[in-house]
């Protein structure tokens, strides 16, 4: 800023000495030839300081182009992250609230499930078992009923080889038929007997084999009931852990959100370099303008006269407020964006 | 599939602005340093709409939109100005040239989405 209130200064001094000018042309004195020492001396101070100055504001415009620049790519480039960020959080939500805890439940209780399913078929497995038990308590009660039967057979078979033997020659046939149905007797008791103890046997078994099936239905009954606490458990853990992460993960979306906006206000607040380079840059060429003025007037060609400057300046103004700056002296607030349709 | 807008200015930062509130609202974006760089940049790929600044080294925009509607794929291609400039004789050549619509900086992104927006959807 030092620089430019330089060049205030030189183009004050340029507007005094158009004034002297004008009042010597007013008063009917011939315009000063080029070797008056005061003009030749304004003609190198304008060439000597007009450069610098001119080299200063570019090198302050390159600097402030590169440095906001930089800082616009780094925004830009933590909004396009923040935007990754934001889009990946927001499908893992998703994905783990509806998608993977229902699956992993909707798995779980299928795994449960099954185990119910073969519990449930040992189980009735077992009543089959205890259905056979039955059938083999009868299958025994029939067998002391055959028993039961030969024994009286046998002592039919014997009053009837007795009253035979009493009959005498003619009750001889009878006699051996008499003999012929106890033995078939003595054979039905001793195969009804035989029944007897096998039953016994298979019953033994079945009741073995019952115990020990009941044993472990018990036991895998209590082991599915257990896993389904488990399970049951292990999901709610799940759950609540899910639901923190959803917490965690939408507190980091709203600050990324917060983030993302601030940046994108910074962003539309470094516009104003757009803005200032361009004031610079045509302050930059009046200035440069400014020896070529001063020579002219020092070779009496023209006047020194500020305005040429100042009107040249305001020519190549493009904003309303570098305008309002240039005729008050005061600085002018930015105005509010328009838009025209055609 | 996005719609692809071209932004032209010489500012990098008003680049950077313009392409972070459209890439946010879904257009895919291309940028270019002045009229004769956007030029070079029609070619070959579909630009639906360019926003384009006006004060530009090499080409400035009223000459680049003159002679983008030259071309007869960007004959009816809508092109918005995005300036500083405030000369209403600016204004009334850039649409003689072509333009659709003239928003003034610094802009809010919402607006420069509403100008977009109306002629152009996503």
């Amino acid at each position: 800023m030092a620089e430019l209130l330089i060049a205030v200064i030189a183009l004050v001094i340029g507007a005094g000495a158009g004034y002297q000018w004008r009042a010597r042309k007013a008063a009917g004195a011939a315009p000063t030839p080029a070797a008056d020492p005061a003009q030749e001396s304004l003609t190198t101070f304008a060439g000597a300081v007009a450069p610098v100055w001119s080299a200063q504001i570019d090198s302050s415009r390159s600097q402030m182009e590169d440095a906001i620049s930089q800082l616009t790519e780094k925004f830009a480039g933590i909004v396009e992250h923040l935007d990754t960020v934001l889009t990946s959080s927001s499908g893992a939500l998703d994905d783990g609230q509806g998608g993977a805890f229902d699956r992993s439940r909707q798995r779980l209780g299928e795994v449960v499930g099954t185990l119910d399913e073969a519990l449930t078929a040992k189980r009735e497995s077992l009543s089959e078992l205890h259905s056979l038990l039955g059938l083999n308590e009868e299958l025994r009660k029939m067998s002391g009923e055959v028993t039961r039967i030969a024994a009286q057979t046998n002592l039919l078979a014997l009053n009837a080889a007795i009253e035979a033997q009493r009959a005498g020659a003619v009750g001889a046939s009878f006699g051996v038929v008499a003999l012929e149905v106890r033995q078939l007797a003595d054979r039905s008791q001793t195969t009804s007997s035989r029944m007897v103890e096998n039953v016994d046997r298979v019953a033994a078994a079945i009741t073995s084999v019952l115990a020990t099936a009941e044993a472990s239905a018990e036991h895998e009954g209590a082991a599915v009931a257990h896993a389904n606490g488990e399970v049951q458990a292990v999901l709610d853990d799940l759950m609540t852990t899910l639901s923190r992460m959803r917490d965690s993960s939408q507190d980091l979306e709203q600050a990324a959100v917060g983030i993302r906006g601030e940046i994108g206000d910074s962003l539309v607040s470094l516009q104003f370099q757009d803005r200032v380079n361009q004031m610079l840059e045509h302050l930059r060429d009046n200035i440069d303008r400014f020896p070529e003025v001063a020579a002219a007037a020092a070779s009496g060609k023209a006047p020194l006269d500020a305005h040429v400057l100042l009107d040249e300046l305001s020519s190549r103004y493009t904003m309303v407020e570098e305008h309002h700056a240039h005729r008050s002296g005061a600085p002018a607030k930015v105005q509010e964006s328009e838009i025209t349709f055609f | 599939m996005a719609k692809t807008i071209l932004i032209v200015d010489d500012s990098a930062s008003v680049r950077q602005v313009v392409s972070i509130a459209l890439k946010g609202a879904g257009y895919e974006v291309i940028t270019a340093n002045d009229g004769k760089d956007a030029l070079a940049k029609l070619s070959g790929q579909r630009i639906h709409l360019i926003i384009s600044d006006v004060n530009m080294p090499n080409m400035d925009g009223i000459t680049f939109v003159a002679e983008a509607k030259k071309l007869p794929a960007y004959k009816f291609t809508p092109i918005i100005m995005l300036t500083t400039e405030s000369q209403e004789d600016k204004k009334k050549q850039a649409q003689a040239a072509g333009a659709k619509a003239w928003v003034t900086k610094p802009f809010q992104p919402e607006q420069m989405l509403s100008a977009v927006s109306k002629l152009v959807a996503p």
